[in-house]
C-alpha cells in the first residue's frame, strides 16, 4: 500500500498509471522545466558574441584596409611624380631662359649685338620663376627662392646698365650673377630629377614591402584563427572523452566570448543532460532487474520469521488452557520479535527499491556494505558463498548517494555470486592508499576469474557472458556510470583460475559539514 | 504407538522451530532431537539411526539434499521431510527424485507437519 500510494503522489489521479519509464521520465522532467534554459547554459550564452565569422570578417577588412592605403599611397605618389615631372619641364625652360639670356649677354660684349633679346630671356624666367613661385618655393625652401630672386632682379638690373656702362666692373657683376643664377638652375633642375627618382624607386619598392607585410600577416592570422579553432577542438574532443566514460557535466564557458563553438558546447550540453537523463532511467530499471533478482531470496528470508510466527502463534492458540503464563509469555516475544525481523527484511528491500533524487552526502560506506550483504545474504546461502568482510569500523566517509552505492556494491557481489561455485568466497576490503583523497572498496573472489581478452569489454554496455535471457550485460555498465557520476573509478583485476577483483575508489569526503549540508 | 516411540530427528537453523514443534510432536507421542546445524546432525546420524528426519533445505553449510544423503547412507528406511522456505518445484522434485518421503513449504500450521510425520510414522509402521 505505502509505495502504490507513494505513486499516487506524485501523479495526477485523472491520468491512467503510467509505466515505471513515464513516470520517472516525468518525475525528471517535473524537477526541471525544459523551457527554463539550464543555468550553465545561460552562462554559455551571456558572454559577449565573437563569432568566427565575424573574426574572419574582420581580418578580411584588415587586409582591405591595407590594400587600399597602399593604393591610395601610390596613386598619390605617382600624381606627385607626375607634378614634379611637369616642374622639370618648367625648371628646365627657366634654365633654357637663363642660358639664353647668357648667350645674348655674351654676344653683346663679344659683337654689340642686341642686349634686348638677353633682357627679354631674363624677364621670361623671372616671370616663370613668378608663376611657379609655389613649387619653387617647396623645392628650393624660401631663401633660395629670395636668393635666386634678389639674383634675377640684380642681373636684369645689370644687364640694363651694362647697354650704357660697359666698363670691365659691369661686366664682371653681370658675369657672376649670371653664373649664380644658372648654377641655381642648374641645382634646381638635378635636385628636382634626384628626388623624381627618389620617388620612384620608392614606388617601385613599396610594393614589395607591402607583399612582404600582407604575406607575414596572412601567415599570423592563419595561425591565430587556425590555433583557436584547432585548441576548441581538442578542448571539444576532451569533453567527448570525458561524456563517454561517464562524466555528464555539464561544459561551462571557457572562453570570455561567444562563438559558433558556443552553440556547439550548447548542443553538447542538451546532449549530456539528455544522456544522464537516460542513464539515471536505465539506472532505475536496472535496479528493478536487481530486485528481480533480490525477490526470491526476499521472500525467502520472510518465510523464515513467518513460518516461526506462524507456528508459534499456532501452538499458543491449540495449546492455550495448558500452557503456563511463562510460556505464553516467552510465544508472546518470540511472535513479536519474528514480527520485527520481517519488518527489517521489507524495509530494507523497500530502503532499496525506492525511487529517490540523487542526494550527495558523506557516508560511511561499512553500512552500506553491511546492509548490501543482508539483501543479498539469501543468494549467499543458496550457494553456500562465505563472504568475508575486512573493513575497519573507522574508515573516512566517502561522497556519494547511500542508493546509489548500494545499487554498486549489489551488482559486484551478485555478479560475484553468479560467477561462483558452491562454497565460493567473497572478501570485500578497503584500502585507503590506492590513491590519494580516495577509498577503495575491493570486491574480491575466487571464482574462474575473467580470461584477458574480454577484460577490456566487461564494462561495455550490453557485454555479457551469462547465457542469454540472465544477463542484460548492463550491470557493470551501469556501476560504472554510477561511480564516474560520483566522482569515483571501478576497475577490475583478474586472473584466470584466480578470481577477480573488482575495486570501487570513492572521493573520500573532505569537508564533512558542507557537504552534508544538501542533506536531509 | 504399540511397540515403541518412533524416533524423529528436526534439523533446521531457526531455533524457534525446533523450539515449538518440539513439544508439539512429544505431545504426540515422539521422541524428538533437535539441531540447528546440519553438520551437528549428521554427525548425530552417523552414530544413531532415526526413524523419521525432519530437515531444512538451507541450513547454514551443509544443505538439506546432504542431510538426505547421509540418511539413506546409514538407513534406506528412515523417512525423510524436506522443509523449505525457498519452494522451487525443481528443489522439490529433487529432493522427492532422491528419495525423500515428503515436501513441506515454509510458513506452514504445525498440524500440517504432524499430519506428514503421522502418514509417514504410519508407513513406518506397516512395513
Amino acid at each position: 500500500m505505502t509505495p502504490a500510494k507513494r505513486q499516487g503522489d506524485t501523479t495526477p489521479p485523472a491520468k491512467p498509471a503510467p509505466s515505471f519509464g513515464d513516470a520517472l521520465a516525468q518525475e525528471i522532467f517535473a524537477g526541471r522545466d525544459l523551457s527554463q534554459p539550464d543555468p550553465v547554459d545561460q552562462a554559455l550564452l551571456q558572454r559577449p558574441t565573437i563569432s568566427f565569422r565575424l573574426r574572419l570578417i574582420l581580418a578580411f577588412s584588415l587586409f582591405f584596409l591595407l590594400a587600399l592605403g597602399i593604393t591610395l599611397w601610390s596613386i598619390r605618389v605617382l600624381g606627385t611624380v607626375q607634378q614634379k615631372i611637369l616642374f622639370l619641364e618648367v625648371a628646365d625652360d627657366f634654365k633654357l631662359e637663363l642660358q639664353q639670356a647668357r648667350r645674348f649677354e655674351k654676344n653683346f660684349l663679344l659683337y654689340g649685338s642686341n642686349l634686348e633679346d638677353a633682357l627679354e630671356h631674363v624677364q621670361q624666367a623671372h616671370r616663370l620663376a613668378r608663376e611657379n613661385r609655389q613649387t619653387f618655393l617647396q623645392v628650393m625652401g624660401a631663401e633660395g627662392v629670395i636668393t635666386l630672386e634678389e639674383h634675377l632682379q640684380q642681373y636684369a638690373q645689370l644687364l640694363s646698365t651694362l647697354a650704357r656702362d660697359r666698363s670691365a666692373r659691369e661686366q664682371q657683376q653681370v658675369r657672376e650673377h649670371g653664373g649664380a643664377l644658372l648654377v641655381a638652375a642648374q641645382g634646381l633642375v638635378e635636385g628636382e630629377r634626384r628626388l623624381v627618382h627618389e620617388m620612384l624607386g620608392l614606388a617601385r619598392r613599396v610594393p614589395f614591402v607591402f607583399l612582404l607585410v600582407l604575406f607575414v600577416l596572412g601567415v599570423l592570422l592563419v595561425w591565430f584563427l587556425g590555433r583557436q579553432v584547432l585548441a576548441t577542438l581538442s578542448r571539444f574532443m576532451g569533453y567527448t572523452e570525458r561524456i563517454a566514460v561517464g562524466d555528464f557535466s555539464p561544459i561551462t564557458p571557457a572562453r570570455k566570448y561567444r562563438d559558433e563553438f558556443s552553440t556547439l558546447a550548447l548542443a553538447l550540453n542538451r546532449m549530456t543532460r539528455e544522456l544522464d537523463r537516460h542513464h539515471r532511467i536505465l539506472v532505475e530499471s536496472h535496479k528493478l532487474r536487481a530486485m528481480g533478482n533480490l525477490v526470491a531470496g526476499v521472500a525467502h528470508e520472510l518465510n523464515n520469521p513467518l513460518n516461526n510466527i506462524m507456528l508459534t502463534a499456532s501452538l499458543f492458540k491449540d495449546d492455550f488452557p495448558e500452557l503456563d503464563d511463562d510460556e505464553k509469555l516467552d510465544m508472546l516475544a518470540d511472535i513479536i520479535g519474528q514480527s520485527e525481523r520481517a519488518r527489517q527484511i521489507v524495509r530494507n528491500l523497500l530502503d532499496f527499491a525506492r525511487e529517490s533524487e540523487t542526494q550527495l552526502e558523506p557516508l560511511a560506506v561499512k553500512k552500506i556494505l553491511e546492509e548490501t550483504v543482508q539483501l543479498v545474504g539469501n543468494q549467499l546461502r543458496v550457494k553456500k558463498i562465505k563472504l568475508e568482510m575486512n573493513i575497519p569500523d573507522e574508515l573516512p566517509a566517502v561522497h556519494g548517494d547511500r542508493q546509489l552505492l548500494q545499487q554498486v556494491f549489489m551488482n559486484l557481489i551478485l555478479n560475484a555470486v553468479d560467477v561462483l561455485p558452491e562454497r565460493g568466497r567473497i572478501v570485500i576490503s578497503s584500502d585507503t592508499g590506492k590513491r590519494e583523497g580516495f577509498l577503495a572498496i575491493d570486491i574480491n573472489d575466487n571464482g574462474p576469474g575473467i580470461p584477458e581478452h574480454i577484460l577490456g569489454q566487461i564494462f561495455d554496455p550490453f557485454f555479457t557472458t551469462k547465457p542469454k535471457g540472465q544477463g542484460t550485460g548492463l550491470g557493470l555498465s551501469v556501476s560504472r556510470g554510477i561511480v564516474r557520476k560520483l566522482g569515483g573509478y571501478l576497475f577490475v583485476e583478474s586472473e584466470l583460475g584466480r578470481g577477480a577483483t573488482f575495486s570501487v575508489l570513492l572521493p573520500i569526503t573532505s569537508v564533512p559539514a558542507t557537504v552534508g549540508a544538501g542533506g536531509s | 504407538m504399540d511397540a515403541r516411540q518412533l524416533e524423529i530427528l528436526l534439523i533446521d537453523d531457526e531455533d524457534i522451530v525446533g523450539k515449538r514443534l518440539r513439544p508439539m510432536l512429544e505431545k504426540a507421542g515422539y521422541q524428538v532431537e533437535v539441531f540447528t546445524s546440519g553438520r551437528e546432525a549428521i554427525e548425530r546420524l552417523a552414530r544413531k539411526t532415526f526413524d523419521i528426519v525432519i530437515s531444512d533445505v538451507r541450513i547454514d553449510e551443509v544443505d538439506g539434499l546432504e542431510v538426505l544423503a547421509a540418511v539413506q547412507q546409514h538407513s534406506s528406511r528412515t523417512k525423510t521431510i524436506m522443509i523449505t522456505g525457498f519452494a522451487t518445484l525443481e528443489l522439490a522434485r529433487e529432493a522427492l527424485a532422491k528419495g525423500a518421503f515428503e515436501f513441506i513449504a515454509k510458513p506452514f500450521y504445525p498440524k500440517d507437519l504432524k499430519k506428514v510425520v503421522d502418514k509417514a510414522a504410519a508407513q513406518l509402521r506397516q512395513e
